[in-house]
């Protein structure tokens, strides 16, 4: 390794460098500036000191928008991969057809996230939907659904479910890659299904578990877009659901910058987010090291 | 060896792809307008009319038939001079029209509502017309008084009305008549009773027909004699007039009916402005609703037979009668349009007598200048000169447009939400309100 | 532990569309009747939604809001289909939508790829530290540099233009990044050495050493790239004001701040618009979930 060889790394890694540079590391140093001003773009930038952070720490929708988003994190993610490991469970088991299944599972990815909101929206219809037919079909309780503060965020977790193809899809791959060997000597042990998917299969997947968990994490924080798109009135006036039920943090930061053009309170919420993320995420990796095992690392 | 896929010629695709999307958005008629008429925009002063052909940049908010009506007046125009050519375009999507203000490529003049006018003001966001008025010498004597003072802003003034809008309660006749009532409401007390009797329920609870549609707040509480803003622009959530409208639906409607049923009958209308608007389709019975209905109606539903009253007052408070809000549609130029003397100049024409009467009475609205109040023309349109009646009340109210006035509907409108759900009552939710409003930007 | 390597790997031999299930256990098919009926309610569940798009947009409005809720229905028509092209340049947006999405794949192949060779064989020191970098910018939400970066593009009068959209995706991204470095690391050293004895510069090995090899992962990437900007929304709702500039997704949310809740008409839209994705996965079927494999493990 010498200094040539550096430049040579460096070379190619500049596209990279330079966009980071420009699209990130400018823009989050003047984010921080920006996150200490009254900022609505007419006007000149005015220095307010850390008076965006008193008001966030006192402003109820930014709290309601930050228990929003951790509800569809610390709940939502679970479910989501917990059904797409089921699913994939279901999709590695050995029948005729098996890839068409696992199509039809996978399909709903392609769909356009506005198309598939809209569609969504059409079945959670509180008096015309599909969902509350068949509901009411089998005779339990309909829920209002997106009427409903209550059931908004439910509804979002129901959507997300549909399109877990592709955390299906990784699950699959790596339930295919545990050696069908580890499986024989459980089963020459004695240990019946369920005793074979905890000891066998749970461990020896829960790299990509792991992995999986924190994509999703990561994402579900940003959420943005369902959430938007749900609210979404005629006129397009800024709503977050009934009650705010819908008002995710990714909206709530929307609507400041976009709409009420407070850049500089949007900029502090961008900080804030910042941080949670990086909490969450180094809480989630201290607590799997003892729960994840890394094969032969 | 066999060469990569990838490199040279997908480089040069690439790069003149990109090219091409780079022109190709120059062809958008900010860009063009802004690269033909460099010397008329780069002046802020009013200046004489452009020589060269300038084109007007105008996206608005309505769609559908009064979108084609204000292209007919847009087609007038163009057709009438020779200097400028106004580029109309639907686009009813408040958020998308505050971020072409706020981008680089703004468009020339649109529309909105004059309770807008001073929170944009206020942000320095809106052009002030009052030096290009000035300069031409127009005359803004005959506008509506009200409608013209919400459109200003520390004296100046920052856009200028086409139409203002009352509300007023109407009715449907024959569902009146299946369900034994005489004639319309006068009082409160008349109108609870009214709802009680038109509004059916099955077996299981559920809702299959709605005395009322659920009403504007705030025009409701101005029927209490209650009032939004007191005398020095302080926020009044919390006066007894807003608290006894609110309280007249939560009481006798909502935890009559329950929130949940009146949720789920809700969530089953359809589309305002179509056939399957639930006043249309015998859905509810009445509702409160603005003087553009008959327009609507003969359209989507021109048999129904329907009435429309002034708003009941409080059974014993007759000098509440006639009590509505006013509000206005107005035409502003951004602080970024590119071509401001000529969109002052479409500005002017569309405020015109003649274009806002055309305006107004395709889309059945109230016209914004006094002297066309009385015009023959709104005369064939069934039942508009109740709304024209209900400009005289001396109880026409009007929200204050105040820079804090976008935050505080905003407030306003998801507390009711708290409160139309019974999560909060009236009084805890108003003071809610009013705490966060001692926050609001002055 | 050391027992993985003395296991034999599994085959894969491509069976259809999905990776196959291990050699071994291939021999024992399936008997039991309630594996087809688990799967036969699986994706039935999956697919209803687009039973039902399809079957509402081919409904009149009195069917649409029949009570209760069916599939089937007295009459069919082709309405809704025509409102909603009446109220949609269909083709323009199609065109827009392709316009950005292809240019972003070719952003993304050059910078992309150009990044993951230096991180996979050039040896120098940092290499790793970079990586980490990369990967760490991950996590970064897009809302701390969102608002920045749009009042720079503001500032620079480039609003309104695709611009803003397409010149990022010139600096490569994270997420292909990585992906295209793991792929890379498996092509075998003895290939790049031998080209290096040979006088290669680092750019002829990249060009035609490294990518002729790496065609799967190329196109999984160009795949994802394509897919994640033909359906991307936040992007073109703050850049894009034009309606001849709108993509599909903005065309649709547009189409509702306009009708609302038609639903015929909106679900005829909804369909429209999620056609060309669907139809360009059924050709593409075995690269699209290739590629996810690609990306899930290691």
């Amino acid at each position: 390794m010498t200094h040539r060889s550096v430049l040579r790394g460096l070379l190619f890694a500049s596209p990279w460098i330079v966009g980071f540079a420009i699209f990130q590391l400018v823009p989050i140093i003047a984010s921080a500036y920006f996150s200490l001003t009254n900022f609505n773009l007419f006007q000149d930038p005015q220095f307010v000191g850390l008076r965006n952070y008193q008001r966030l720490a006192s402003d109820a929708l930014f709290w309601k928008s930050l228990l929003n988003t951790l509800y569809l994190t610390v709940i939502g993610v679970p479910v989501s991969l917990t059904a797409a490991l089921a699913a994939s469970l279901a999709l590695n088991m050995r029948v005729r057809g098996q890839s068409l299944f696992r199509l039809f599972v996978f399909l709903p990815t392609v769909v356009p996230v506005v198309a598939a909101t809209y569609i969504w929206r059409w079945l959670l219809n509180a008096q015309y939907g599909y969902v509350n037919g068949a509901l009411g079909a089998v005779g339990l309780g309909q829920p209002l659904w997106l009427d409903d503060p209550f059931w908004t965020k439910p509804a979002l977790i129901l959507m997300s479910l549909w399109v877990t193809g592709s955390a299906m899809v990784v699950f699959l791959a790596a339930l295919q890659d545990v050696p069908e060997t580890y499986y024989e000597a459980a089963v020459i042990d004695g240990a019946g299904p369920w005793a074979k998917f905890r000891h066998v299969t749970l461990p020896l997947i829960s790299p990509v578990i792991l992995f999986e968990t924190i994509i999703a994490g990561i994402f579900t924080l940003q959420y943005f877009t369902q959430a938007f798109l749900l609210g979404q009135t005629r006129l397009n006036a800024a709503s977050g659901g009934p009650e705010n039920s819908l008002l995710v943090y990714g909206l709530y930061l929307f609507q400041q910058a976009f709409v009420n053009l407070n850049m500089g309170y949007a900029s502090a919420m961008a900080w804030v987010l910042l941080f949670v993320a990086l909490a969450g995420t180094f809480l989630l990796l201290r607590v799997s090291r003892d729960r994840v095992f890394y094969a032969g690392d | 060896m066999r060469t990569a896929k990838v490199a040279r010629p997908w480089a040069v695709i690439a790069a003149v792809a990109v090219a091409v999307a780079a022109c190709s958005n120059s062809s958008s008629p900010a860009a063009s307008s802004a690269a033909g008429s460099a010397p008329v925009a780069a002046s802020t002063q009013p200046s004489a009319a452009p020589a060269e052909k300038v084109t007007v940049n105008f996206p608005y908010l309505w769609s559908g038939p009064e979108g084609a009506a204000l292209e007919k007046v847009i087609a007038t125009f163009n057709s009438s001079q020779a200097a400028i050519t106004v580029k109309g375009v639907s686009s009813p999507d408040f958020q998308k029209q505050l971020a072409s203000m706020s981008g680089s490529n703004g468009f020339d003049i649109s529309d909105n509502f004059g309770s807008t006018v001073g929170s944009w003001a206020s942000k320095g966001i809106l052009e002030p017309l009052d030096d290009y008025a000035k300069a031409d010498g127009t005359d803004m004597s005959d506008f509506v008084p009200t409608a013209l003072q919400s459109n200003q802003y520390q004296g100046k003034t920052y856009a200028l009305p086409i139409a203002v809008h009352t509300l007023l309660l109407m009715y449907n006749k024959k569902m009146f008549s299946d369900a034994g009532i005489s004639g319309p409401p006068t009082t409160m007390t008349d109108l609870q009773a009214d709802i009680v009797k038109l509004t059916k329920v099955d077996a299981s609870g559920n809702i299959t027909q709605f005395g009322m549609r659920s009403p504007d707040y705030i025009t409701l509480a101005y029927a209490f004699g209650g009032k939004w803003y007191d005398d020095k622009g302080a926020a009044t959530p919390d006066d007894p007039g807003n608290l006894a409208a609110l309280h007249f639906w939560v009481d006798n409607v909502v935890k009559k009916y329950g929130a949940d049923a009146i949720k789920k009958f809700e969530s089953g209308y359809g589309e305002y402005a179509s056939a399957q608007n639930p006043f249309y389709t015998g859905k509810v019975a009445m509702t409160l609703d603005g003087e553009w209905q008959p327009v609507f109606i003969k359209q989507y539903a021109p048999s129904l037979d329907w009435g429309v009253v002034a708003i009941p007052y409080p059974a014993g408070q007759q000098t509440l009668a006639g009590a509505t809000q006013l509000t206005s549609s107005m035409f502003f130029i951004p602080k970024n349009a590119p071509n401001k003397q000529a969109a002052w100049t479409f500005l002017k024409y569309l405020t015109g007598a003649d274009a806002m009467k055309e305006f107004s009475r395709a889309l059945g609205n109230l016209p914004a200048r006094t002297s066309l109040l009385g015009d023959p023309v709104y005369s064939d349109l069934p039942q508009f000169n109740v709304w024209l009646d209900s400009l005289k009340s001396p109880n026409l109210r009007i929200f204050a447009s105040l820079p804090s006035t976008a935050q505080y509907q905003k407030d306003l409108s998801d507390e009711f939400q708290l409160i139309a759900n019974l999560t909060d009552t009236p009084e805890a939710g108003m003071a809610k309100v009013k705490a966060n409003a001692s926050g609001y930007s002055q | 532990m050391q027992a993985t390597e003395a296991a034999p790997a599994p085959a894969r031999a491509p069976n259809g569309v999905f990776p196959a299930t291990s050699r071994l256990s291939r021999g024992r098919v399936a008997g039991s009747a309630w594996r087809y009926v688990v799967l036969a309610v699986v994706s039935a569940l999956y697919l209803f939604p687009f039973i039902v798009v399809l079957t509402t947009s081919l409904k009149p409005a009195d069917e649409i809001f029949k009570l209760p809720p069916s599939l089937g229905s007295d009459r069919w028509t082709l309405d809704n289909y025509r409102a909603a092209l009446d109220a949609m340049p269909f083709g323009r947006y199609l065109f827009n939508t392709a316009l950005i999405s292809s240019i972003t794949v070719v952003g993304q192949l050059l910078s992309s790829s150009i990044v993951a060779f230096s991180l996979a064989k050039i040896r120098w020191r940092g290499r790793d530290a970079l990586l980490l970098l990369i990967v760490a910018t991950m996590m970064l939400p897009p809302q701390v540099t969102m608002i920045p970066v749009y009042i720079a593009w503001s500032k620079l009068g480039l609003t309104g233009t695709y611009l803003p959209l397409l010149i990022p995706q010139f600096f490569g991204l994270p997420f292909f990044i990585f992906m295209l470095r793991q792929f890379f690391r498996g092509i075998p050293e003895e290939l790049i050495d031998a080209a290096r004895v040979e006088g290669a510069s680092d750019f002829r090995i990249y060009r035609s050493v490294v990518l002729p090899l790496s065609r799967p992962a190329l196109v999984a990437l160009s795949i994802f790239a394509f897919m994640w900007a033909w359906t991307d929304f936040l992007l073109p709702l703050i850049y894009i004001n034009d309606p001849e500039q709108y993509t599909l997704s903005i065309g649709l949310y547009s189409f509702f701040s306009e009708h609302g809740v038609e639903w015929g008409a909106l679900m005829a839209a909804a369909t429209l618009m999620s056609l060309p994705l669907v139809l360009l996965f059924f050709v593409g079927q075995r690269q699209f979930v290739r590629g996810i494999a690609l990306t899930g493990i290691k």
